[in-house]
């Protein structure tokens, strides 16, 4: 069972390409980024730390049902929509950051509004499944695309093209203090965790989390690879005029001998796989948390049938994406990631220290 | 029981799939026009400065040497991209530069400015980063419109020149559109590219390299240069070096070379130290070296390439460019507010030290 947490670790921890962590990085490389990079595991490690610890207290619980038992109704309700809202937006912004890429470089004719209703019906539709066919999805997938993804970086890290002095000027910038922005996109990488908030229901009593060590270094290697690669392939400088960094420095790559030379094609097939994943997960816990703001509801985690409020309530977050996108322009979708990813970040600390504390006051007699 | 809505949900999504295949853009392989070649030069004319020259593949179903048909477009034009857009004007198919992987800069732009040409390459979707860029001369179109007669489809013979699949000249400098453009942008590191004159019409010839600073060409290297700068970039292919020994010439071919540099601070001197081990194998010799001592031999070619090697270096540097990445390696290893400005200041007085060690594996097949 301990492969399903980091089925859960590694997929958000892979997503971060796709929600400007690597663009936010890299606009503050010479400000602070090298520090948060490696600062956030330090982070990390303490949150998962206390997460892990806090949930084994609450087997086979959810966020919503922990927090029914202590707190008064409308606090839980209040703080269920919120968490809601910020997995909703998560995973929009993703799902349009694809919406985007596909336009710009598979079929740029067609109407990018089109292409994100397709992606968010698939995702909205899987997401009205139960948590233990999202969970089993989520690891078909990672088994499916984690090879992959292994061969690209691979690929890029030991390629003549990457210089090493580039990145060692950019690594040389590690005494500058952080900025909230940078620090709040480097922890992104370990926020997988959060989302045993949810999938806390599917793990049985007496579970235990093991190789807890694991998910920093892990967490590590892959902010290291987000963020120096690109410099490497495009030099100190050159990565600021870069929008799609990571898709441009899988298109500085070719793979001479096959099928397909550009590696850029294999690169977005791959994190479109990742990102419906992702946009399934992250609607598929929203909605559960909304349906734990009511009194009446039971939280199943292998129901044969899907209950209708499954598809009303995805059907209002579909609805939402493409109002979204309709709205919001580029620039100003960046900028609202950016402060997304903060809230992120602060909303996080906020609910494992709450979960821990109440994990605490179990133990202490009554 | 009611089963019949998830059906009608089920129908009306499949339905929904088929919106957007109206909408797609979607264009036929037969109705695309796949250019292979871009070449790019000044005009002369100083309101339309730019020249386009595009080489168009048209299929053909045969596939042996000599068969490939082109098509040719040149217009004159303000800019690039505008050049284009009236370019699909001449032409029924739809232009794609997805299969381009050969640009070509004329020589008489690339001495100018360069930097708007790449700012539309590198903003264009299409248009693959790992794409060859190179110099015409004297001019991108007349390199274009070479018909080599052993190539056998459209723009490949030039292709397989500059890739490790076909010919590995040691005088060939490889240069992809991802690594000029990040050239062209980084501190401390400065463009090169080859050169590519035409063949009395029937083929390529690549043997000299331009180096630029981040806007022209500032020298270029002759074929020997070439090569010796091939090797001290390490951008090595099996390459070859002559020597005299006591009056007899010898030619050796390198198997194998490693080429690092170090920069030190000696006394307020600064010596940038270049590191060479090669392995080499007597290719050509005309005297018998039977019983011989090798050891004098290597002295001796170690001398007079260290000698060459540390001219070239003297010349680049007299030339104010950085092709070696020296600035960024001393950016990289001194950290700090104004260490570009130092760096600037103590490039054009830094002496070189080349330090070579060659080994003569063998002697070839016969002493």
């Amino acid at each position: 069972m301990n492969r399903y947490f980091f089925y859960l670790f590694l997929f958000v921890a892979l997503m971060n390409i796709m929600i400007f962590v690597p663009h936010i990085l890299n606009d503050n490389r010479f400000d602070g980024s090298v520090a948060a990079i490696l600062i956030s595991p330090i982070f990390g490690s303490i949150m998962i730390y206390m997460f892990t610890n806090a949930l084994s207290r609450f087997p086979g619980q959810g966020l919503p049902e922990i927090f029914s038992q202590y707190f008064p109704r409308w606090f839980t309700t209040a703080y269920m929509i919120f968490y809601a809202m910020m997995y909703w937006f998560s995973s929009t912004v993703v799902a349009m950051a694809f919406a985007v890429l596909i336009n710009r470089f598979f079929n740029p004719d067609a109407n990018v509004l089109i292409i994100m209703s397709i992606i968010v019906l698939a995702s909205g539709y899987a997401a009205t499944r139960s948590t233990l066919t999202v969970m089993l999805l989520i690891e078909i997938i990672i088994i499916l695309n984690v090879p992959i993804i292994l061969f690209i970086i691979f690929k890029m890290v030991t390629s003549p093209q990457l210089n090493l002095d580039s990145i060692h000027v950019v690594a040389n910038y590690v005494w500058h203090w952080p900025s909230l922005a940078s620090l709040a996109a480097a922890t992104f990488i370990f926020t997988g965790y959060i989302n045993l908030s949810l999938f806390n229901r599917l793990f049985p009593p007496n579970f235990r989390f093991k190789f807890l060590w694991m998910y920093p270094i892990l967490g590590l290697i892959i902010l290291l690879v987000t963020f120096f690669v690109p410099i490497g392939f495009h030099g100190s400088q050159g990565t600021a005029q870069y929008i799609y960094l990571w898709t441009i420095t899988a298109d500085s790559l070719m793979m001479q001998y096959g099928f397909i030379e550009r590696v850029m094609f294999l690169f977005l097939i791959v994190f479109l796989n990742l990102s419906l994943v992702y946009t399934t997960a992250a609607w598929h816990q929203a909605m559960e948390f909304l349906k734990g703001c009511m009194p009446s509801m039971k939280p199943e985690t292998d129901s044969p049938k899907a209950p209708i409020s499954n598809y009303v309530i995805l059907g209002i977050f579909t609805m939402a994406s493409i109002l979204y996108m309709v709205m919001v322009n580029e620039n100003m979708n960046l900028a609202i990631t950016t402060a997304w990813l903060i809230i992120r970040m602060f909303t996080e600390v906020a609910t494992v220290a709450t979960v821990f504390i109440l994990s605490r006051r179990r133990l202490m007699p009554r | 029981m009611r089963p019949i809505a998830p059906i009608i949900l089920k129908l009306a999504l499949a339905l929904l799939l088929l919106v957007p295949v109206g909408g797609c853009g979607f264009k036929d392989i037969d109705k695309r026009f796949f250019v292979v070649g871009t070449g790019i030069d000044l005009s002369g004319n100083e309101e339309k400065p730019y020249r386009l020259t595009i080489q168009l593949a048209i299929p053909s179903p045969k596939i042996e040497p000599g068969t490939s048909k082109f098509q040719y477009e040149t217009i004159d034009a303000i800019s690039i991209a505008e050049g284009l857009r009236m370019l699909k004007a001449y032409v029924d198919k739809e232009l794609d530069f997805g299969h381009c992987r050969i640009f070509i800069i004329g020589e008489s732009l690339a001495r100018k400015n360069i930097t708007s040409v790449l700012d539309w390459m590198v903003r264009r979707r299409d248009i693959q980063l790992v794409a060859n860029m190179a110099i015409g001369k004297p001019d991108a179109a007349s390199v274009l419109k070479i018909k080599p007669i052993s190539e056998q489809y459209p723009g490949n013979a030039l292709l397989l020149s500059f890739g490790a699949d076909g010919t590995e000249s040691s005088y060939n400098y490889a240069e992809s559109l991802s690594g000029f453009s990040r050239r062209l942008t980084e501190k401390g590191l400065d463009p090169a590219l080859a050169i590519v004159k035409g063949d009395k019409n029937k083929g390529y010839i690549i043997n000299e390299i331009a180096l630029m600073d981040k806007q022209k060409i500032k020298l270029v290297l002759s074929p020997d240069e070439a090569q010796m700068f091939n090797q001290l970039a390490s951008r090595f292919t099996k390459s070859s070096m002559h020597g005299i020994y006591r009056h007899d010439g010898i030619v050796v071919a390198i198997n194998q070379l490693h080429s690092r540099f170090r920069i030190e601070n000696q006394d307020a001197q600064h010596l940038i130290k270049v590191n060479i081990r090669m392995k080499t194998v007597i290719e050509e010799s005309s005297s018998s070296l039977m019983e011989k001592d090798l050891k004098p031999v290597e002295a001796k070619l170690e001398k007079s390439y260290e000698a060459e090697a540390t001219k070239l270096l003297a010349k680049i540097q007299k030339a104010n460019v950085d092709p070696l990445g020296f600035g960024l390696r001393y950016l990289a290893m001194n950290p700090g507010e104004g260490s570009w400005d130092n760096w600037q200041r103590i490039y054009p007085d830094a002496s070189f030290k080349v330090n070579v060690r060659l080994i003569i594996e063998g002697t070839g097949l016969i002493w």
